[in-house]
């Protein structure tokens, strides 16, 4: 799956980003602009984990699931996000009742404009009979869950499952897919995502655009976990009960609702929060060091990262270049275009022996001038970037080394850093590497590249 | 007025014709029959009428023209005018000037340099030039080609610049025909090829510059600076070969072509508008390790640099 340069360790994030991303395209039609979007994954074993999908049930539907349908169809509503100008939707969304006072939970990403653009979006509750106004209460964007409430009580609602069941419990996801009305969708629970960065529990079943937020239901009808994203070939993906239950809780005991700043506020301090976890978990372990060539560079850091390597062979190319990258392949959704709660790096060991010093210097300025890409984001949302760039002395190597930062311009405090740097000890051979870290502060950045840059050393 | 007076025809500033009037009456018209033939179609068969009063004063007589005498400065119909030194009158579409013996010229215009052969038209500069134009683009094309070796593309490499400067002095050697009658094919060609050069040495130069002494930004202001000055001398003396223009007035020009050119593409930096990018701005070029010359800092150093950049970020958030 890896190709050759900076361009395979991004195409993984990509996935990361798109699992989460609403794909909040404006485009009017009849299917609307859905929630999740489906994403294609270049995972080399994709062939072998879709042989590994359980089948479809040719049946048709037992008939417990048709009862449980009936029982709980009004307790799942469509949330469409109102673009105040054109007094239309701009995206859908599910959510599902929780209480009798009319809290609903749903997905941050299905309300994101709300938080970001409160003045031009609103958001309103399809009941089936009726629309009604909704306020939204409280998020939590790294786990992509929100709690909205509507005015009028509700007499019927979900409760929450108190414990997370076994693996292979047969489950049943709601929503509202692509606009098509309410349905129902049998899968099993297969457990937490192994090594996540950001919880997720893996459902395997369809889960569609706009079925974001809907509930994924046991048996009994309790709910285990909120619908968030796919990956397509019925994998998909939840929020874990435990995490709906958390924010709900919090949110049942506000007196009034928040206003957009306080909103804007605590997201804030999620983000900060998030990454100080982030930096906490990174720093409390050593930094493990992998052979590249003669160099060692920084391995596999925490088992949230993945890691992939390649080296292209092309007999007529007169040099080699193995490349080693490690990703979250996860990210925070902020809005459809920003993105953060990003780590990503990528080695690139050059070598040549048919290559004269010059011609190598070529070849290795080339790489050194081709930046991963940057964690998404547009110009409402960060800065420009700025760098400061010097030989760097890393423990007895010399390295040409470059640090960029970008400010976020709605969270203050959150930084975007890039980490650029060749070695400079041999005139054919050499490795150069990139750090992304997308949403840290800038003291805790520092802390996490300045380890980084430490793990690289050259053997002889 | 004198008693041999000039009847000069212009066109612009410039005498188109000059008539020596000795003896007057001198008549002035499109007629055969006339002392001065005009061949302006506006201008009447009998159409001026030049005389000497008894005072001495010439006098000029418009005599029935169908459209007329003007004078000039300030612009009035007239029936008759008395002379003055350097009086201008109008008719039809031709001006005429009327100036008297005793006309005081302008002094001569001292040559600027003492005559010499110049270092373009030396045979040996202009071989010289192209061979090494050739040979620095050949070379700079290998070095920098870090794939399999393609002589194709080498071989294009060397001989498209040469291509580009003899044609370039074709362009110049036409105007240097047009506006002087000469071609100066291989004084042009030599300047095109020195500026060639110019552009071909420099990327290797600041590459260098920049790797060796780690220099940043403060480097593309330098550069900017340094194609601007190249591409200025090189049309300074295209120009020279071109025209007669003083070389103050060509220099004149090339600061306010230069100056000009600055100012606009960089209005938008001036201004303070940066428009929105995701590109890491830093120096790129990485030579053999050998060539550093810049010291390399310590990791604390290097780590310090990240509170003023916070800031720098911090005051861009700050700005919109």
């Amino acid at each position: 799956m890896v190709g050759y340069g900076a361009a395979p360790m991004f195409s993984l994030l990509l996935v990361a980003v798109l699992a989460q991303g609403p794909a909040a395209v404006p485009a009017p039609g009849p299917l609307g602009p859905p929630g999740p979007p489906t994403v294609p994954v270049p995972v080399p074993d994709a062939g072998v984990a879709d042989a590994m999908v359980p089948p479809l049930p040719v049946a048709s539907l037992p008939p417990a699931t048709h009862e449980l349908f009936r029982r709980i169809q009004g307790r799942v509503a469509q949330v469409r996000i109102i673009e105040r100008r054109s007094g239309t939707k701009s995206s859908i969304g599910s959510a599902f009742f929780v209480s009798a006072k009319g809290h609903a939970l749903t997905n941050y990403h299905v309300v994101s404009d709300l938080v970001l653009h409160p003045e031009d979006y609103t958001a309103e509750l399809d009941r089936g009979d009726s629309t009604v106004p909704v306020r939204l209460l409280a998020v939590d964007v790294a786990s992509d869950v929100a709690v909205i409430q509507v005015e009028a009580p509700v007499a019927d609602f979900f409760k929450l499952e108190a414990d997370e069941p076994p693996q292979g419990t047969r489950l049943f996801a709601m929503g509202n897919p692509r606009d098509l009305g309410t349905t129902i969708v049998e899968g099993t629970y297969n457990g937490l995502v192994r090594d996540a960065l950001y919880e997720r529990v893996h459902f395997t079943g369809a889960i569609n655009p706009g079925m974001s937020g809907g509930p994924t239901l046991s048996g009994e009808g309790g709910v285990v976990g909120v619908n968030v994203a796919t990956m397509g070939n019925q994998v998909g993906f939840l929020v874990p009960v435990a995490k709906a239950r958390q924010l709900l809780d919090g949110a049942l005991k506000l007196e009034a609702p928040p206003d957009s700043a306080a909103l804007m506020v605590s997201v804030r301090e999620q983000l900060l929060a998030n990454q100080q976890r982030i930096t906490d978990r990174l720093m409390a372990t050593d930094l493990p060091k992998q052979a590249l060539g003669e160099y060692r560079v920084p391995g596999r850091w925490s088992p949230f990262l993945k890691c992939w390597g390649d080296t292209p062979h092309d007999p007529e190319t007169p040099y080699t270049v193995t490349s080693y990258q490690c990703s979250s392949e996860e990210d925070i959704f902020l809005s459809s275009s920003h993105r953060t709660g990003v780590v990503a790096y990528l080695h690139q060991h050059v070598t040549s022996q048919k290559l004269g010093a010059m011609r190598f210097s070529a070849l290795y300025s080339t790489l050194f001038s081709q930046d991963p890409d940057p964690v998404s984001a547009t110009r409402e949302d960060v800065t420009n970037f700025r760098c400061n760039s010097e030989f760097v002395d890393v423990g007895g190597l010399t390295v040409r080394a470059a640090i960029c930062l970008r400010s976020y311009r709605r969270f203050p405090g959150l930084y975007d850093l890039v980490l650029r740097a060749a070695t400079l000890n041999a005139s054919t051979h050499g490795v150069d590497t990139s750090l992304t870290l997308g949403g840290f502060s800038a003291e805790n950045a520092r802390k996490l590249a300045r380890r980084y840059l430490e793990g690289l050393s050259w053997t002889k | 007025m004198d008693e041999v007076i000039f009847l000069e025809v212009l066109e612009g500033d410039a005498v188109q014709a000059r008539h020596r009037l000795e003896k007057l009456p001198v008549t002035v018209g499109r007629g055969y029959g006339n002392d001065v033939i005009l061949d302006d179609p506006k201008v009447s068969a009998e159409h001026l009428r030049l005389e000497r009063r008894e005072d001495g004063a010439v006098v000029l007589h418009d005599v029935g023209s169908v459209n007329g005498t003007f004078n000039v400065q300030p612009w009035a119909r007239l029936q008759e005018l008395v002379l003055t030194p350097d009086a201008r009158v109008a008719v039809g579409d031709t001006v005429l000037r009327f100036r008297p013996r005793g006309f005081e010229v302008e002094d001569t215009v001292v040559n600027e340099a003492v005559p010499r052969e110049r270092l373009f038209e030396r045979p040996r500069a202009f071989a010289l030039t192209l061979q090494a134009l050739v040979a620095v683009a050949f070379i700079s094309e290998r070095v920098t080609q870090f794939q399999k070796t393609d002589w194709g593309d080498l071989l294009l490499a060397g001989v498209v610049p040469l291509g580009l400067a003899l044609l370039w002095a074709g362009g110049w050697s036409l105007a240097s025909r047009i506006a002087r009658r000469s071609y100066y094919f291989r004084a042009h060609a030599t300047i095109g090829g020195m500026v060639l050069l110019g552009f071909a040495l420099s990327p290797p130069l600041f590459a260098l510059l920049s790797f060796s002494f780690a220099l940043g930004s403060g480097l593309a202001v330098v550069r900017t600076l340094l194609i601007l000055g190249l591409v200025g001398w090189g049309l300074y003396w295209h120009l020279r070969y071109v025209t007669r223009w003083s070389s103050k007035r060509v220099v004149r020009g090339l600061v306010i072509a230069s100056v000009g050119v600055l100012v606009l593409t960089n209005v938008s930096v001036m201004l303070g508008n940066e428009d929105f990018s995701e590109a890491l701005e830093f120096p790129r070029s990485l030579l053999p390790p050998v060539l550093r010359v810049a010291p390399a800092h310590s990791m604390d150093s290097f780590f310090e640099e990240l509170t003023p950049l916070a800031e720098d970020v911090d005051a861009l958030a700050k700005e919109d």
